[in-house]
């Protein structure tokens, strides 16, 4: 996905002491590759493999450098790089930009920005905002809670007791994340993350009761900002269809990632929250690399076949 | 019977927008009908049958909403949807 400068401008600005000293009109140039590149060996002249779709950063070693050349040579060589249309230029550390610099930004329709920071940490700072500005996010319906480290969305038609559940869920111990409305987000590392959406965050509706305010009954560890999606938990009216050995685990895809799956009936009486606590311990025991499910199962086929097959 | 799509784009014409009263009315309505019943605007699409999800869909005065209903009672709930868009949910 592509972004604008200006994007980064208005999401980051704060974060990365941003100040724009030049070419303010030009914000709407593409940003087409969302990373930046420290333009030394262009500066040389080497303009082979240049990497010009992204923000050019420009710190001590190109500030250096460019002060050891001659003053027409810098002219030209500073000419040279504005010319290959460059998205946009960030100064750190605070340098002052030369003349010809915020000349060549006018001229080339190039913004230029400067920092108080030190290279490195706005290069670590921007990669994590242009990460986040980037990634695939999506909205979808359900409950995310979290238990002991695992992350849950409860996920059902409505009216089937997603709120309900997580109400009971959060009695015991653990903590909400949104109700209902769920943000998800894929990260580089190919984790789903999830958050609630600002306006009605830590708010729940529970039928009869109406809107209730979660930290404000059940105090703030009742609550978490985000959480790392582990599991999905389908509520359904019972169709006698069920899973009743969980050797063959479901999954369910969002946005490219498969996310382990359940679905559980609902039936009146029967304690949901109880049941999705025990499908969290389980899904923790699986990602330490125990199966309840199959290792029962390996065990009933060695003894039915003699030892003659061995699993795991 | 047939499985029935109907969408339609329904505006915001009460004055505070689709706050909490007339998210409950459109989710009461809803409720009321088996079919799917979506609300989108700017590419975000909720339930017409959460109250949170109408909440968070940011219905500014004004705003245009996409509403789908689907299933075999799509028509009647896209009737008593909109005639609640219309009578800007009773409020004004």
């Amino acid at each position: 996905m592509s972004i604008s400068v200006k994007t980064l401008w208005d999401e980051g600005a704060d974060k990365l002491q941003l100040s724009i000293i030049a070419g303010e009109q030009y914000l709407d140039r593409k940003l087409p590759e969302t990373t930046m590149n420290r333009p030394g060996l262009a500066l040389t002249g080497f303009f082979q493999y240049f990497a010009n779709q992204r923000l050019q950063i420009f710190g001590l070693a190109e500030f250096t450098y460019l002060k050891s050349l001659p003053q027409e040579e810098k002219l030209k060589r500073m000419v040279d790089l504005f010319e290959q249309q460059i998205p946009g230029v960030v100064i750190t550390r605070n340098r002052k930009p030369t003349k010809e610099m915020l000349e060549l930004a006018e001229r080339y329709k190039v913004p230029v920005f400067r920092t108080p920071l030190v290279t490195m940490h706005f290069i670590n700072e921007c990669t994590v905002i242009l990460e986040k500005l980037t990634a695939p996010q999506e909205r979808v319906q359900g409950t995310c809670m979290e238990l002991m480290g695992i992350g849950l969305l409860l996920r059902g038609d409505p009216g089937i007791g997603k709120s309900e559940t997580a109400l009971s869920l959060i009695e015991r111990g653990y903590s909400l994340v949104s109700d209902d409305v769920t943000e998800v987000r894929r990260t580089s590392q190919g984790k789903l993350l999830c958050w609630a959406n600002e306006v009605t965050r830590y708010h729940m509706e529970i039928r009869g009761l109406g809107i209730i305010h979660v930290p404000s009954l059940f105090g703030v560890a009742a609550i978490r900002r985000q959480t790392e999606l582990d599991l999905v938990i389908n509520l359904t009216q019972p169709t006698g269809n069920e899973d009743r050995t969980g050797v063959n685990p479901e999954t369910v895809e969002f946005m490219g990632i498969q996310v382990p799956s359940i679905t559980l009936p609902v039936r009146s009486g029967r304690d949901m929250a109880n049941i999705v606590e025990v499908a969290a311990l389980n899904q923790k025991l699986k990602e330490l690399g125990h199966d309840a499910a199959k290792e029962l199962d390996d065990k009933i086929i060695s003894r039915l076949t003699r030892g003659r097959v061995r699993h795991g | 019977m047939a499985e029935k799509f109907i969408e339609k784009e329904l505006k915001v014409l009460n004055e505070y927008g689709i706050h909490a009263r007339p998210a409950a009315l459109l989710v009461k309505a809803a409720g009321k009908y088996s079919c799917d019943i979506y609300l989108e605007k700017d590419g975000n699409k909720v339930s017409c049958k959460s109250i949170m999800g109408l909440m968070t869909i940011e219905g500014f005065p004004g705003s245009i909403m996409k509403v789908t209903t689907c299933g075999q009672d799509a028509q009647e709930a896209m009737d008593e949807i909109e005639e609640l868009f219309i009578s800007k949910f009773g409020e004004d």
